[in-house]
């Protein structure tokens, strides 16, 4: 009786035993074994990682006005999980979030933690609809995600330097995309835990990392003279309804841009209604046959190799050359002219026979220097480099054709740094569109200073060359009405026919254009306006006619801007000719 | 020789008064600071309430400045600055010729003694 009372007990207490020792073995098991998975799931209960977003940086031109900026938006979302009463918070949200009662209602009877119901919804509306929900059980279960939008506040102005975002806030085009790096900043995140109504427990803050925000891009931009540029653009767009249009203003020395724009264009704030072909920067992305501002190529060469001098006298042949089969014509008939002549009066042949004497290799060499078939470096998506044929692929009219800008294409951006060439001594410089980049204190982090790209031609060849384009704009000129009243101008027009992409020209459509600078003793700008098929006849579509009278206008107006100083004196036109003061065309 | 009967203050246990009271004591001091614990962590979450407000607060604050920030930006950009010219609010007044007065440009030369000279454009100079 006694031993089986004993056994009896042994029995239950090893039983006992046993038993602990086993829930030991789980408790080890789940407190040492699967510590992690369960530190994860009480995590995923309580925690969560709460994401601090950092501010896109500004934009601004160099003056410091404001051209992208950003404004705090909400993206709205509902958590299933705490929604009492779906038909109320519906009736109280709806106004707020501008939709229908009904229709929110349906979302709302979701059982997802996570619901998106708007995007984009402005700052006053979330503050009364936080307002008007909060301190009401029945109206629980609307979460709040800050986000900021994208504001532009000059709309179409400057559309096409500045660029756009896509839905997840990344540049896509222009400034937007090229400074993306330095734009986008970098978000922070914050370890929290809530309690079970969702509301932040502040004792229990993790870990933390503050958010660094975008840094300001400062444009090398004037948004004065942009206004001036792109309304006077404006204004032959709509007179002369072309293809496209376009204009850039550059300060010599440095190769910033001061102005840049194109026509058609597109409003920044409603990307979503804009075609592909208005976002397109042409002033980059788009290559024309130059026309007679490639002239200052041949001539500019020519002296600076040697080959000619001052005293040189070209025979143009008085308006028709026959060579290599074909024959070359200038509009006007001329006999002897000199280097500043040729330009003046645009001598197609004169210029043949500049580049003819210069050799093939020579004067693809000029070319070259002058920038021509290689991308600027300009900090904006989608520049092209222009087409160029290498010597070994000229045919025997090249060397006729290419000096007076036909079996040559460029950019608008090439062109007028080519110019620039002759208006600031003879170096090509890198066009600059970023002039620094400031953190949000304002302090200076990043500077970019000009860049010489190579020195082309001397600087008494330069302004040699200036003082025939100054010619240009002169009643013996091309371009008379690229004068500006007070101010001595230069430049040169250009007229070339429009390429069909099937393979040779386009009857009666041409691209005219006008390069110039002002004022031309000491250029403060260079600045090109191209014209791509205006809608008028033929013997109206010429540089001189369409584009200088554009080039013209925005220089006074620039000058008075810009405050400049009244040229002293008008430049000597050197060896004038006397006949011939109409308009040539020069293709 | 030991009374028969003694009173029952005798038969009583004796009471140790002092470790009685270091026993009341150590319980008063735990009590006192659980209490002292609680009422600290209950502050701690009043403190931590009272920050998330603030915190609301200022974030509003902020991006009610940021709304009001972008409205002036708008309001005084050119564009729109253009489309009020357009529609009469503002009026430009141009000045008259004869009211500019234009100064030759400046010397590089030194100054000499008691000399005026003109100011240089500090925009142009930049």
């Amino acid at each position: 009786m006694r031993w089986n009372t004993k056994r009896r007990i042994l029995c239950v207490g090893v039983g006992i035993a046993v038993l602990f020792t086993a829930f030991s073995a789980r408790l080890v098991h789940i407190q040492v074994n699967q510590h992690q998975k369960y530190l994860k799931i009480a995590a995923d209960q309580n925690s969560s990682r709460k994401a601090i977003y950092a501010k896109r940086g500004i934009i601004c031109d160099r003056n410091g006005e404001p051209l992208a900026i950003n404004v705090p938006i909400h993206t709205v979302f509902a958590d299933g999980s705490h929604i009492n009463d779906a038909v109320a918070l519906a009736k109280v949200a709806a106004p707020f979030l501008k939709m229908d009662a009904k229709e929110l209602e349906q979302k709302l009877r979701t059982k997802r933690p996570y619901l998106v119901i708007k995007h984009g919804v402005s700052e006053e509306d979330t503050v009364a609809l936080k307002k008007a929900t909060q301190d009401n059980k029945q109206l629980r279960g609307l979460g709040y995600e800050d986000s900021t939008d994208r504001v532009y506040p000059n709309g179409t102005m400057l559309c096409h330097v500045l660029g756009f975002m896509d839905f997840n806030g990344k540049g896509i085009q222009g400034i937007e995309m090229s400074m993306e790096d330095y734009l986008h900043g970098e978000n922070g995140y914050r370890y929290i835990e809530h309690d079970p109504s969702g509301r932040e427990i502040v004792v229990y803050r993790g870990q933390e990392r503050a958010p660094r925000d975008g840094l300001t891009v400062r444009l090398t931009i004037d948004m004065g003279l942009q206004t001036i540029v792109e309304n006077e653009l404006d204004a032959a767009y709509k007179t002369l309804k072309p293809e496209h249009a376009v204009a850039i203003m550059v300060r010599p020395q440095t190769g910033e841009i001061l102005a840049m724009a194109c026509r058609p264009a597109f409003d920044l704030n409603e990307v979503n209604k804009a075609n592909p072909e208005e976002m397109k920067n042409r002033t980059i992305t788009d290559m024309v046959e130059p026309g007679s501002t490639f002239k200052i190529v041949a001539t500019s060469g020519s002296m600076n190799e040697g080959v000619t001098d001052e005293k040189t006298q070209i025979f143009c042949e008085n308006g028709s050359y026959a060579y290599g089969g074909k024959v070359l014509h200038d509009t006007h008939g001329h006999g002897l002219l000199d280097i500043l002549n040729i330009l003046i009066k645009s001598s197609n042949i004169g210029a043949a026979k500049l580049a003819m004497k210069m050799g093939d290799q020579k004067f693809y060499e000029y070319v070259r220097r002058f920038g021509f078939g290689e991308k600027t470096g300009i900090m904006l998506p989608g520049e092209i480099n222009g087409l160029v044929p290498p010597p070994q692929r000229w045919d025997k009219l090249t060397i006729t054709r290419m000096p007076m800008g036909q079996s040559v294409a460029a950019t608008p951006l090439q062109i007028v740094m080519g110019m620039s060439v002759i208006a600031n001594g003879g170096h090509l410089m890198s066009p600059q569109i970023v002039k620094e980049i400031r953190d949000r204190d304002g302090k200076t982090v990043m500077k970019f200073d000009p860049v010489v790209v190579r020195d082309v031609i001397r600087k008494e060849i330069a302004d040699y060359i200036n003082t025939g384009l100054s010619g240009v704009v002169s009643d013996q000129g091309t371009a008379p009405l690229a004068k500006v009243p007070g101010f001595t101008a230069a430049g040169k027009t250009g007229t070339a026919q429009k390429v069909n992409p099937k393979g040779g020209y386009m009857d009666g459509k041409y691209v005219v254009s006008f390069v110039g600078y002002m004022p031309a003793e000491n250029p403060e700008f260079v600045s090109i306006v191209l014209v791509d098929n205006a809608a008028l006849p033929s013997n109206l579509n010429y540089g001189g006619l369409v584009a200088a009278p554009v080039f013209s206008k925005i220089a006074e107006k620039s000058a008075r801007y810009m405050d400049l100083i009244p040229s002293p004196k008008v430049l000597p036109v050197a060896h004038l000719d006397t006949q011939g003061s109409d308009f040539v065309k020069e293709d | 020789m030991k009374p028969l009967y003694s009173s029952s203050k005798n038969q009583m246990n004796r009471i140790a008064v002092r470790p009685l009271a270091c026993w009341l004591l150590a319980v008063f001091l735990a009590g006192t600071a659980g209490l002292c614990f609680v009422y600290i962590k209950l502050q701690q979450n009043a403190l931590g309430n009272q920050t998330r407000q603030y915190e609301s607060v200022l974030a509003q604050t902020n991006a009610r400045i940021e709304v009001v920030d972008a409205k002036i930006t708008s309001l005084t950009s050119r564009t729109a600055l253009m489309h009020r010219v357009q529609e009469g609010f503002i009026k430009l007044i141009p000045i008259e010729d004869t009211k500019i007065a234009r100064l030759l440009p400046p010397s590089n030369e030194p100054a000499r003694h008691n000399e005026l000279r003109t100011a240089a454009n500090e925009r142009r100079l930049q």
